[in-house]
């Protein structure tokens, strides 16, 4: 009996008056957003300094540096890189050649002279840095370090990490990973954590180095290759 | 529907407007209280929101929707650990602007359909639901069947024994 339908259909049946649902939801959805920044802000530090404390112990250490054969470095793979607060390279104070040499004796210069010459103290061993251009605008940064002192390198999936032949081990970094040192109280800092981008690093003797620059992999073990 | 798919809010904005009302009385019908079904259509619209990758593009939107914002009335019904108990009942007649009814016409009518309306409110539930969707919201049979989560020979079969079974009562 369609006319049952068509009655039931006229009923007119009674509805609460429908909310401003629209604005609710776009309030949710603007406050989620605004939730998801610092929460991934967050997490990248807690990654950044879970793995530096579970790098910090010694032992995994080693066991990570086997297959690079660097004794002070050491490197971590994650699936994505941890977003580190934007820090400046902390060169420490600029020093004179001389400076520098009876600081840290161990030293090692390549061929072309640095624009300027930097010491950081609170790295175990000092921490010397020389800069090409300035330091708000490096060109070059060859940075070494006394065999007491430690790296810690952080790559993911996009970053290429193969051995090199300069020293007595080094390996190339291509692509961005993070760079942290390891302070005088044997921590790795994440606030001193830091984006790199293409990177040589070597050891030579008791000391490490790091060429860091728009550098080739050829070009880098060219220039490493003086530094005796 | 793509701007929204792409994420801009704006878009979305626009077509929770364009669909917020059948939303919450589809919600308000299984949710039984006006409170459970502005919530459950709430949430029910940013869960879509947050599955739009998943909607299959050209396929109708309202049916989809119904289904994630009826499914959050259930989940309320659910855990509330109540029946539903939504008693229907009609709106207040308006009076036009032209030729008034009489008062005699008017009492008449408004038995007619307190009478036909207790009858529906006393259906068994799953009739009542589907007597809803159809006649006082108006849905589709796909859209009923996506609301009330059964298949769409379902909504045909018990659609045509809530019929009878009001004609039973009604007569």
């Amino acid at each position: 009996m369609p006319e049952l339908e068509t009655t039931l259909r006229e009923l007119n049946v009674a509805f609460p008056p429908t909310p401003d649902l629209a604005s609710a939801i776009r309030g949710r959805l603007e406050r989620r957003r605004l939730w998801q920044r610092p929460l991934v802000l967050a997490l990248a530090i807690v990654v950044v300094a879970a793995i530096a404390a579970v790098f910090a112990v010694p032992q995994s250490r080693s066991a990570i540096l086997d297959w690079l054969g660097l004794r002070n470095v050491s490197v971590v793979r994650v699936e994505k890189l941890p977003v580190v607060p934007a820090t400046g390279l902390d060169l420490g104070r600029r020093v004179t050649l001389d400076e520098a040499e009876q600081s840290a004796p161990w030293l090692l210069l390549p061929d072309g002279d640095p624009d300027s010459i930097w010491l950081n103290e609170s790295i175990p061993g000092g921490k010397v840095s020389l800069v090409w251009g300035t330091p708000s605008h490096v060109r070059l940064l060859l940075t070494e370090l006394s065999g007491r002192a430690y790296i810690e390198k952080i790559v993911d999936g996009d970053t290429q990490v193969e051995r090199a032949k300069v020293g007595n081990a080094g390996a190339w970094f291509r692509g961005e990973h993070v760079v942290m040192f390891q302070d005088r109280d044997g921590q790795f800092h994440d606030t001193h954590a830091r984006l790199a981008r293409n990177t040589l690093v070597w050891q030579q003797g008791g000391v490490t180095l790091r060429l860091e620059g728009g550098l080739s992999r050829d070009e880098a073990l060219r220039i490493a290759r003086t530094a005796s | 529907m793509e701007r929204a798919r792409r994420g801009d809010e704006d878009a979305y904005e626009e077509l929770v407007r364009a669909h917020q009302g059948i939303a919450f009385r589809t919600a308000y019908v299984i949710a039984g209280n006006a409170s459970d079904a502005e919530e459950a259509a709430q949430e029910g619209f940013v869960k879509a929101y947050r599955a739009l990758g998943r909607f299959r593009p050209g396929s109708p939107f309202r049916p989809w929707l119904l289904r994630i914002v009826a499914n959050e009335a259930r989940n309320r019904r659910r855990s509330a650990g109540r029946r539903a108990a939504l008693s229907l009942r009609a709106a207040a007649e308006e009076t036009s602007g032209g030729a008034a009814p009489s008062p005699e016409g008017d009492v008449l009518a408004g038995e007619e359909r307190e009478r036909l309306l207790a009858a529906v409110n006393g259906l068994r539930e799953e009739e009542r639901l589907v007597i809803a969707c159809r006649f006082f919201l108006e849905l589709s049979e796909e859209e009923t069947a996506a609301a009330l989560d059964v298949r769409p020979g379902t909504v045909k079969s018990r659609t045509s024994r809530a019929l009878e079974h009001l004609r039973d009562a009604y007569a």
